[in-house]
Order: C-alpha cells, then sequence, then structure tokens
C-alpha cells in the first residue's frame, strides 16, 4: 500500500509502546498506564526482570527492596519487577506484557504508529499454567541455566526464575528438543502446545519508548587477561550470581576451579571501558565492585580484596561514603593501576597479577580468584532495531541524544531510555523511564486518561460495571469453603475429602467443596452459584498463594457482589502440600487447622472501602531553574495548571551562568527558549520574589500558603493545588580559605571571565587548577559536575592560547559515560594532571622571592613535591544546596540526606519520588547533575505528576489504614516517633478529646498512612487499630487461633 | 544425645507470624522448590513485621502454642523502612517477658531472610522444631502439664539448670 496525502483520517491510539522489559521498560510502562494510556510491554526473553532480576543486591545499600519501587503495597515479594503491578492477576489492566516478541516495523508518525510485532511462541498458555513443574519433571533435556550463567542446569521446559513474570513455563524449542511431546502429554491443564506458530501482529500506538538496556562486554576479548582459559577469572555478573541469595549457591562466594572459599580475591577494572576500543566510561563498575568486594568480606571470613582501579568514580548520594567505608571499614585495598595480564598457577589455578604502583614499582601479587568489572556496551539488538525505525546511533552505538533532549531520540515520538543512551545505574534509568514517560504524556495529552482503570478497581463499588455490593452487615457469619486440587496435584499429600468433610463442621461453615481449578473461570461461576444459592457472606479458599492469587479471588468476590476483604486464602499448595513429603499425617492435619483459623478469622472480616478524593487538577513547581521550568512545561503542555514559584527575581537560576558546555551547545539558548514557552504558556502562573510559607494536605489535595516580597512589604496568599514538585537545585559554595589568597577564583568565576574579559584569559601563561576543593565542615562527597567542567575551561584556555601551561590537581577524574572523551581530549590538548591526597593537600602560596603565586603538591607518580608558578588558580568547590533548604524540608516534612540535600523516598528505585506521597523531586535539589541530567529528572518528577493529577475525580486513597480511637489516646506521642514516615500527629481539633479531657489526640490521615501497622503495636494506650488486622483478627481468641491446635494429631498410616 | 520418649511423641505447635513481603516469599519459594520442613507450624500474616505485638506474642503461648516465632525482611531491607527493626525490639522485650514468667525466651525467636531463601526458611523451622522438641510442651496448657509431671525428671536435669544459669546471671 502506497502512502497518499488522502489517508482517511482515523482514530488517534490512546496507546504507547515499551520494548524492553527491564526496569526501565517496567517503570514507563508503569506511569503511562498510571496516566490512563494503553501499554504495550514488549520483552525478547520469555520474563520481566532483565538485568536487575539478576543482581542480589543494589550499591550501596546492600538491599533487593524491588517491592519498594513504586508507592502501593502489595502481597509478598515483586522480584523481578518493582511493582506489584506486574504480579500476576494484579497486573495493571492498562498494560499487556508481549513476552518472547521482537519488533520488525514501525510505520507512521509521532502520535500515529503502527507497529508490527513478531511474536515467538512459548508453546505454554500462561493462563492455563499453574506452575506445577511437571512438563520440566519429565522433560528429557538437560541444558546450562543462563539465568544462573551456566552454574546450573535447566530443563528445556523451564521457568527462568522462581517468580518469573508472566508467571509460567516456557518450552524451548531449540535444536537439542527432539520433540518427545512428554511435556505436552503430561501437562495436567493441557496449557502445552507443541504445535504453536510464530505469529506477526500490529499494534497502533502513539509513541515508542526505547528501554533496550545493554549488553556486558565480553571479556574474552582481552585474550590476556585469562578469561575462559582460566575457571578462576570470573566476570562480574558470575560473580554477583554467586553472591547472590537466589543464585546457585543461595549467596555463598566459592571458587569454580575447587568449590573452595577464596581467600584472596582481586577485581580488575575498566574491562572493555576507558580504552582504545571504548573510549567511554561504563559508569557503573567502581560502584558495582566495591560493593562485590564488600560483599565478599561480610561472607568470608580473613578474605583479602584487592579492586584495581583507575580512578574511583563515586559520583552519587553517599557513594563517596560507601568507598570510606569500604575502605576503612571493610579494609578492602585499592590499586590505582591498570593490570596489564593475569597468569595462573596450573597446579592450583591461582591466579598471578603483575602491576605497577603508583610510583612505578613492579608487584607480583598472588589471588584465588580475579573477578574482572566488565563494562557496558550497546544492546545487542541496536544496530538491527535503529536501522529499522530510522533512529541515529553514536560513535560508540549507543542511541544518539541531544544534550538538552536527552529522552528524544532522532525520530520525532520515538524516546529512550537507560543504558540505550548511555552506561548507566538503576536510578538514572528509573529517572529516565518515568522521563520518557513524560515526554509520551506531552505528546499524547490529547488521549490521557483515555482508559481510566488502575488496579484500585477491585475496590470501587461505582465504576467499571459491578453489581453494587451487598450489604451484609446484619447478617450472621455464613461461610463457604473451597478447596482446590490444582488439577489433582495436591491430592497426592492431603486427603480432601476428609478435610471439607471436617471443615465442614466447623461454626458458621455452611458449605464445603472440593473444586479442580478454583482459579478457571468455571470455578469462579460454580462459586458464585453457591454464594447465591447458599446465602454465603464470607468465604475461604484453600489454595495457593496470596502472592499470586488473592487479587484474582478478591476481584471474583467483588464481581460476586461481595466486599473483597470478606474472603480468607489458605496456602496449601507452597505452604503444605509440596513442602511437608512423607509426613502426610501432619500435613493434613496442619492443612486443617489452617483452615479452621481461615473460618475463623473471615467470620471477624468487615468490608474495607478506599476513600475517593477528587484530585485538584494543578501542581506547584517550587524553583524557577532549569528542573523548576522543564517540569512546569511538561505538567502544563499535559494540560494541567502549575503555579511556578520562582524566591528571585528572574527565571533561569544556574542556568542563567551557564554559558558554554562541553558538549559545544549553547545553553544560554535553552534558557531563552525555557523563560519565553513558560512565560507564555497559558497554564501556567509565574511568582517570582516568592517563598514558600506553609503546606499541608495530602496526594490530591494540598494548600501552600505563599508570600511575595514587593519593596520590602509583602503579601501572603495561599494555593490549592493536587501535587508539589521541589525543584530548589544547589549552588557552588563560595567559602574557603584558598579563596582569600589574590588569583585564586572558582571555576564559574573563571567561566565568567572566558566570557567577558576573553583577552585577560588569553594573556595567561601558568594556570593551576586544584578539583575537590570541600568547604570546612561539610560531609565529603563527589559533586559529579566539577571534573567535566574543570576540563572544558581547561580546553578553552588552551584554545585561546595554546601555549598556556594549564595543570589540573586532582583526587579522581569522575569523567563518566562518553564525557570520558573529553578527559582525553584534555591530555591531548597537553592539559597536565596531577594527582593528589587528602593526607596532602595542595598549598597555595605567594613566593615573594620570585613575586609569584605558587601552588605546592606531592606528585605521586613522581613522589616528589612540586611547586608551580600559577597566575590563576581557579578552584572546584562543593556543589552544596541551595540556601533554604533544611527550611523547605522542614515545612514539606519531608527529609533531607546526610550531604543536606532533599532525600528520596527510596535511592535506586524511587528517586524522584518523597516518602510523603504526592510531593516529588527534580534537579539539583536531590544532588549535583548535568543540564541533561537535571532535565530527565525534572521530566521524570513530572511524568508522577501527571500520573496523580490524570486520575482527576477518582483518587481512591486509604483501605487498610491505622485509625485512632480518640478516647483512648493519651497523647504521648509514641506513634509519631514510631511511624517509619512521620505520619501521626497529634492535633488539637473539635471532637477529639484524648483521655481524661486532654485537648488534643493523635491523628493518623487515612490518605497517608501506608498500612504497615507499626503504631499499633507501640501504642502504650492500645488506642490505635489497623483495619482488616484488628487486635481481635490477630488474635482469634473466639478459636483460640494463635495457641493449640484443635486437630488431633492422626496417625501416620 | 538419646531422645526421651516425650521427645518421640511430642509434636511442638508452632504458631509463625510472617510479614507478606520476604517473609511470606521465603515460604512461598520453599513451596516452589518442594524444600522439605516439619509440618507442625502454622502461618499467621503480618502486613508487616513492625506489626510485631509483644501481645500477639505472649497471647500465642497463652493460648496454648509451644513456640511462636516471626519471619521477616533482612535487615536494612524492610519494605516499610524499619518495621523489622522495631518489630525485633519488641520480640526481644517478649522474650524478656517470657524468661521473667519462667516460660524460657527460647521458644521465641525471630528470623530475618529475603525472598528467595527457601534453604533458609527450611532450616528456620528446623531449627524451632528441635528445640521446641528438647523443651517439651509449652506448661501453659493441659496436655503440657500432664507431659510435664510424666518427665519431670529428664526436663529438670537438662532444663531447670539453663533456666536457674539465665537467671543468676540477670542477678
Amino acid at each position: 500500500m502506497s502512502l497518499t496525502d488522502t489517508l482517511p483520517l482515523r482514530h488517534k491510539p490512546a496507546a504507547a509502546l515499551v520494548v524492553g522489559g527491564g526496569i526501565g521498560g517496567m517503570r514507563a510502562a508503569l506511569d503511562l498506564a498510571d496516566a490512563g494510556l494503553k501499554v504495550y510491554l514488549v520483552e525478547q526473553t520469555p520474563c520481566l526482570g532483565g538485568r536487575v532480576a539478576q543482581l542480589g543486591f543494589m550499591f550501596p545499600q546492600h538491599d533487593c527492596v524491588l517491592c519498594r519501587g513504586t508507592a502501593d503495597h502489595g502481597y509478598g515479594c515483586t522480584r523481578p519487577s518493582i511493582s506489584p503491578a506486574y504480579i500476576q492477576h494484579n497486573q495493571h489492566p492498562n498494560i499487556q506484557i508481549l513476552t518472547n516478541t521482537r519488533v520488525v516495523d514501525a510505520a507512521g508518525e509521532a502520535g500515529d504508529f503502527t507497529v508490527s510485532l513478531r511474536r515467538e511462541p512459548r508453546y505454554v498458555d500462561i493462563q492455563r499454567c499453574t506452575n506445577c513443574g511437571i512438563c520440566a519433571e519429565v522433560c528429557p533435556v538437560t541444558l546450562p541455566d543462563a539465568y544462573q550463567l551456566g552454574m546450573t542446569m535447566r530443563k528445556a521446559a523451564y521457568k527462568t526464575a522462581a517468580r518469573a513474570t508472566p508467571d509460567a513455563y516456557s518450552i524451548d524449542k531449540g535444536p537439542y528438543c527432539d520433540d518427545c511431546v512428554k511435556c505436552e502429554q503430561a501437562c495436567p491443564t493441557s496449557a502445552i502446545h507443541l504445535d504453536e506458530q510464530p505469529r506477526l501482529e500490529s499494534v497502533e500506538v502513539g509513541a515508542i519508548i526505547l528501554a533496550l538496556g545493554y549488553q556486558i562486554y565480553d571479556a574474552a576479548e582481552l585474550e590476556e587477561l585469562g578469561y575462559g582459559r582460566y575457571p578462576n577469572v570470573l566476570q562480574a555478573l558470575h560473580y554477583e550470581r554467586l553472591a547472590s541469595r537466589s543464585g546457585p549457591t543461595e549467596g555463598a562466594v566459592i571458587r569454580p576451579s575447587d568449590n573452595r572459599q577464596p581467600r584472596s580475591i582481586a577485581w580488575l577494572q575498566c574491562i572493555g571501558s576507558r580504552d582504545q576500543k571504548n573510549a567511554f566510561c561504563s559508569s557503573i563498575c567502581c560502584m558495582y565492585a566495591t560493593k562485590e568486594a564488600i560483599l565478599a568480606k561480610q561472607r568470608l571470613k580473613d578474605v583479602q580484596c584487592s579492586v584495581f582501579i583507575m580512578d574511583e568514580r563515586a559520583f552519587n548520594k553517599e557513594y563517596s561514603a560507601y568507598f570510606t567505608k569500604a575502605r576503612d571499614t571493610h579494609g578492602i585495598q585499592y590499586n590505582r593501576c591498570r593490570v596489564s595480564a593475569v597468569s595462573e598457577d596450573p597446579s592450583t589455578h591461582d591466579l598471578i597479577l603483575r602491576y605497577t604502583e603508583a610510583n612505578g614499582k613492579i608487584h607480583e601479587e598472588r589471588f584465588d580468584m580475579v573477578v574482572l568489572a566488565t563494562g557496558l556496551q550497546p544492546p545487542e539488538s541496536a544496530g538491527q532495531l535503529a536501522e529499522m525505525l530510522g533512529i541515529g546511533l553514536n560513535k560508540h552505538g549507543f542511541c544518539e541524544t541531544d544534550k538538552f533532549a536527552p529522552l528524544q531520540t532522532t525520530r520525532p515520538g520515538v524516546f529512550v531510555c537507560g543504558a540505550f543512551s548511555s552506561p548507566k545505574e538503576i536510578a538514572e534509568t528509573i529517572i529516565d523511564a518515568s522521563g520518557a514517560a513524560a515526554e509520551v504524556m506531552r505528546l499524547l495529552n490529547d488521549r490521557l486518561n483515555t482508559y481510566p482503570t488502575s488496579r484500585e478497581w477491585p475496590f470501587l463499588s461505582d465504576t467499571s460495571g459491578f453489581a453494587p455490593e451487598r450489604d451484609v452487615s446484619s447478617e450472621p457469619p455464613r461461610v463457604g469453603v473451597f478447596a482446590c486440587t490444582c488439577g489433582e496435584t495436591l491430592n497426592e499429600h492431603l486427603n480432601y475429602p476428609t478435610l471439607v468433610q471436617q471443615a465442614s463442621q466447623f461454626p458458621g461453615v455452611e458449605t464445603a467443596e472440593i473444586l479442580d481449578f478454583a482459579c478457571f473461570p468455571e470455578a469462579l461461576g460454580h462459586i458464585q452459584e453457591h454464594v447465591q444459592s447458599d446465602r454465603l457472606n464470607r468465604l475461604v479458599i484453600a489454595a495457593c498463594s496470596n502472592r499470586t492469587h488473592e487479587s484474582l479471588f478478591q476481584r471474583m468476590m467483588r464481581q460476586i457482589g461481595l466486599n473483597p476483604y470478606l474472603l480468607e486464602l489458605v496456602n496449601l499448595r507452597e505452604q503444605c502440600s509440596r513442602v511437608h513429603e512423607g509426613q502426610s499425617g501432619l500435613a493434613n492435619r496442619k492443612a486443617l487447622e489452617m483452615v479452621r483459623l481461615a473460618v475463623g478469622r473471615v467470620q471477624l472480616a468487615q468490608p474495607v472501602y478506599k476513600k475517593k478524593h477528587r484530585c485538584r487538577p494543578s501542581a506547584l513547581v517550587i524553583g524557577g531553574g532549569l528542573a523548576g521550568m522543564t517540569a512546569g512545561l511538561a505538567i502544563a503542555d499535559s494540560g494541567y495548571d502549575v503555579h511556578l514559584v520562582e524566591r528571585s527575581e528572574r527565571l533561569g537560576g544556574n542556568l542563567l551562568d551557564l554559558y558554554y558546555v562541553v558538549e559545544g551547545v549553547n545553553p544560554q539558548r535553552l534558557l531563552r527558549d525555557l523563560v519565553n514557552r513558560v512565560r507564555a504558556h497559558q497554564r501556567i502562573e509565574v511568582h517570582t520574589r516568592t517563598e514558600v510559607v506553609n503546606h499541608t494536605g495530602h496526594l490530591g489535595y494540598f494548600i501552600t500558603g505563599l508570600r511575595t516580597k514587593h519593596n520590602g512589604t509583602g503579601e501572603n496568599f495561599s494555593v490549592e493545588h493536587g501535587v508539589t514538585i521541589v525543584a530548589t537545585g544547589a549552588q557552588e559554595a563560595r567559602q574557603h580559605p584558598y579563596l582569600k589568597a589574590p588569583g585564586v577564583i572558582t571555576q564559574h568565576e573563571l567561566e565568567e571571565k572566558i566570557i567577558h574579559q576573553p583577552e585577560e584569559i588569553a594573556a595567561l601563561k601558568d594556570v593551576v587548577m586544584i578539583q575537590c576543593v570541600r568547604p570546612e565542615n561539610t560531609p565529603e562527597y563527589c559533586s559529579r559536575v566539577c571534573c567535566t567542567n574543570a576540563l572544558k575551561n581547561a580546553a578553552r584556555l588552551k584554545l585561546f592560547n595554546p601555549s598556556c601551561r594549564v595543570t589540573v590537581l586532582f583526587k579522581n577524574i569522575v569523567t563518566y559515560g562518553f564525557r570520558e572523551e573529553y578527559y582525553t581530549e584534555a591530555r591531548q590538548l597537553g592539559v597536565m594532571f596531577v594527582r593528589y591526597t587528602d593526607a596532602e593537600p595542595p598549598q597555595v602560596y605567594f613566593d615573594h622571592n620570585y613575586d609569584r603565586l605558587k601552588v605546592r603538591v606531592r606528585d605521586l607518580s613522581l613522589d616528589r613535591w612540586l611547586d608551580l608558578q600559577a597566575d590563576l588558580i581557579p578552584i572546584s568547590t562543593s556543589i552544596i544546596p541551595s540556601v533554604g533548604s533544611a527550611e523547605l524540608a522542614r515545612i514539606l516534612r519531608v527529609p533531607l540526606s546526610s550531604e543536606g540535600f532533599f532525600e528520596e523516598a527510596q535511592m535506586k528505585l524511587r528517586p524522584m519520588d518523597f516518602m510523603r506521597e504526592g510531593i516529588f523531586l527534580a534537579g539539583m535539589a536531590h544532588y549535583p547533575k548535568f543540564s541533561e541530567e537535571a532535565i530527565s529528572h525534572a521530566l521524570a518528577a513530572a511524568a508522577r505528576a501527571v500520573t496523580v493529577l490524570s486520575q482527576r475525580d477518582s483518587l481512591y486513597l486509604g483501605g487498610v489504614v491505622a485509625q485512632v480511637d480518640p478516647a483512648k489516646c493519651v497523647g504521648c506521642l509514641t506513634c509519631t516517633r514510631t511511624c517509619p514516615f512521620g505520619i501521626p500527629q497529634v492535633i488539637h481539633e473539635e471532637g477529639r478529646i484524648g483521655v481524661g479531657g486532654l485537648g488534643g489526640a493523635a491523628f493518623i490521615d487515612s490518605a497517608l498512612c501506608q498500612g504497615c501497622g507499626t503504631c499499633t503495636g507501640e501504642c502504650p494506650a492500645n488506642a490505635i487499630q489497623l483495619i482488616h488486622y484488628t487486635d481481635e483478627q490477630m488474635m482469634m481468641r473466639a478459636i483460640g487461633g494463635l495457641g493449640t491446635w484443635k486437630i488431633p494429631v492422626i496417625s501416620e498410616q | 544425645m538419646t531422645m526421651t520418649q516425650s521427645e518421640k511423641t511430642f509434636e511442638p505447635e508452632i504458631t509463625a507470624f510472617y510479614c507478606v513481603y520476604c517473609g511470606y516469599m521465603a515460604a512461598d519459594t520453599a513451596g516452589a522448590l518442594q524444600v522439605q520442613y516439619p509440618a507442625n507450624v502454622k502461618f499467621v500474616r503480618m502486613p508487616c513485621s513492625g506489626k510485631t505485638d509483644v501481645r500477639y506474642l505472649l497471647e500465642a503461648f497463652e493460648q496454648g502454642a509451644d513456640g511462636v516465632y516471626v519471619v521477616a525482611c533482612p535487615l536494612g531491607n524492610c519494605h516499610h523502612v524499619r518495621g523489622n527493626e522495631r518489630g525485633q525490639a519488641r520480640l526481644k522485650r517478649a522474650k524478656k517477658i517470657l524468661d521473667e514468667i519462667g516460660l524460657g525466651s527460647e521458644r521465641l525467636d525471630m528470623f530475618f531472610m529475603s525472598g528467595s531463601q527457601a534453604q533458609a526458611y527450611a532450616s528456620a523451622a528446623l531449627t524451632m522444631t528441635d528445640r521446641i522438641r528438647k523443651l517439651g510442651p509449652n506448661p501453659l496448657k493441659d496436655e503440657g502439664r500432664r507431659m510435664k509431671d510424666e518427665v519431670k525428671a529428664p526436663l529438670e536435669e537438662e532444663e531447670e539448670a539453663d533456666f536457674r544459669g539465665r537467671r543468676i546471671k540477670k542477678g
């Protein structure tokens, strides 16, 4: 078909395609789905999770907490996904996961693409697979398990990991499969169809997000390191699996040649990074190697860990402290060199490293194990996909982006996030992902909220076409017990007829039945009939895991007109049948006891509702710099009002004084463009010279008091808004003893001089730059941008006057990602670099003999002191939080990090959220950032804001939350101290009178409470109850549920 | 050490509180991987181990549980930031009370594990079973009183010394 200009006008798709099911793709899809767009999430492997699924721990907190990737609280562990929204049966209704799928073509234009997909067969029907594992048991083909990097074996019928999403097996019908069809025959639910064929499908979407991730550098290319030849030379991911709790050894680190615990391990950095062929820095290896070394120290007694490193690149929040901890607390040795070759002692398989120390001495050292910190490479499919989609790649093969549009590819409507655009860690990927979602929301602003469904829907009674909920409050409990055999697989160990017969005798039980597959539609219909005929008002379903199936049965409850909380699920499968082989008497007893508990507990259950709120359709953005303006524009472009508050009289923030950047583009043009767009935007109201005075309310409805200053007088007013964005930025520290000397200026002042007094700059003969200058009494952290900034200015000096001697005194050069090029370029231009240490910091002094300013520094590589002449000494001082950050944090009731920056909800997975819902974080208020990073972060915050704002009239809050009985409260403030989220407050309000006429009582806002119940256990007056987990429901006194088993021991026959 | 007659016939009745995150998941993974453990534990769910309440733990013993334990996320890994630390603090308080009333704090314990650690969960279940089997039935329940009379001698020999030891230490 040829495209003509007379194409019929057609419906515009309110949908987006996300390519890549790793952490970035999942995050982007979730934000788009929450904004009411349909999302096709395409993944080429059989399950979601990507690289992160293989990592056991994240630096620097050594946590997993993928379950904290979103604010919602689902049942159980969400790994490998980042939210309960990806757990089967609880999946976001707007997201369609397409596994084993590749994009083959994308026609059309921004706002209206037709994308062709090739879907490879899985051979297993996800809807019918019950994860019984029989297919894998009967499968005769054994293969190395790629998820465990070949350290364990799997069958051709397999599941990538125990908790894969989608939660189903798949058949790997590679050449090794001999079509024995045993799996197909053995499957109890007939879920396997070995004759399934690949299919071509097409979807219509308005935008595409590429979240392809990266591939790991193949260390075998560097033959001198022996990877692939020496068994004890490992690649980093290999080590990661060994140290992971879900790895082949449940976390025990052993060396492959003899399965013995290593006594010494060496990490070699920059493998496939920062070399001739890969002239970029992979950004994450310094940190992950440190993490791996700490893990070794924590698990292996007396292990010696050495890291062979060039520069310590720890350029994010608390990363510097992490390195310090590694070195000082754990005793990890850092050697500043690159190891050129590894050899092996063939008798012991020990490894011999030969390296040069900083001072030139050659050393030889033996290690039990060597881990290669392999770098990041563009994803395998990048080239082909780029060609097919018509997007540009940069010279390294990563996606080409513009500095000031970091999430846009060269094709309009196609966006990029994560490591596909440049090597990135998890937090940056998450920021990018939400940011790319914001770009899509902006593009499809006329279609937001087309699919206003959310995962809240089982709890709604007025939408989604459910029958009205039956009021059961006046009915005595009538319980129905349904025991599922999971297709006759569970009754091998459990006696179902006896179970239901005895269950039917429990008080309150009206009916007890056996079902074959409780989760299949037929059974749901059967249960519904029973509910109607026996007038049941509470159900106990004895089947499988709450984690995977509770939401399914809750939805079923809602469909049959009962509140979803009048249900108890007993996990006979994972907690009984499959774990008590050979003790059938006891297992049957346990099953019955657990059903007894459930029957008792469900009779205490009361309906739980979420409260409906109206969301104010506007945002408050605090800070009018790059991040604030970018976030404000993205929200306004998506169709919501914005109040942009700026303390000074001009918009622009730090961008006002940024004249040029290392990449060569003009930041002043960006500034003009942003200011013009902000000023002209109908939806943005700019309040300059204005500060925040107070801030109250909750997600969806905040009231903020503002104060505008006019010539000494002030005017107070307040605004109502649904969300708040903090974008207050950061600033260069201007205080240091160095600055007292004449001729010492900050890098920022140097930039001003370069622009405004070029002739003065051209006359300079000797310039010494000092990096990492930290004002006294401030915490040590890497300010991230100073190295690149100094290099940019150094290159300018060389351009003006090639004979000018420029020396940079540094501790570590932190030019991560593609910025490494500018480091290389500076060295090529003849800029000299001298490393100094904290023990011997450079000294600035005035040499009266020669009437010259000088810098004295100890050069580590020459091992002697140098006295450098200097006409000018530009120093890079720390970037510190904006003045007033602490005060603003107090007003907003959000925390600050140890460095004084605003502290996000979760460092890795929620870098743009605060723990207090409805408040988001953007730009340098979070940590020092480059402009492209601030833009991404601002867009990410905007995306999160729009997901809230787009819910307009249907924001549902509350549910399982803590409630205070004011009549019992003694106002002791224990709850306010206990709550991990700082939600309870003791307030004075009419009707809230505590014990003994106390003038107030604790109040827990149901719109804020996260439902953990931590306060309830601590309240000395026992005045707080958690809904659905009340004391009575927990202690089950009526049936003696916590103690003696009321089921007699049946003899083991 | 040979098993006494009562240890052989006595089947502990254990109550386990778990948080719905890692705690629940560890037991779930044990099921998925078919890792075996004794069938003498019943599960009570909590939204977070921060919900652990001294009253619940003591109530379980009062209702006759022979042993009680809490399964929580690894420290530092709590979904609710530090619920597991609060839970641990309360559990320690409950242990102290158990010692004071002579029931013995070893009947109560807390385990921290990640959701993927099926083996860790199974070994926690085994540890508790072995320990409770040795301690014998909860003396607060009828059966416990009866059995304690029957097996008085060996129990006193082995375990009372332990109790006394602890009391002396406290001074």
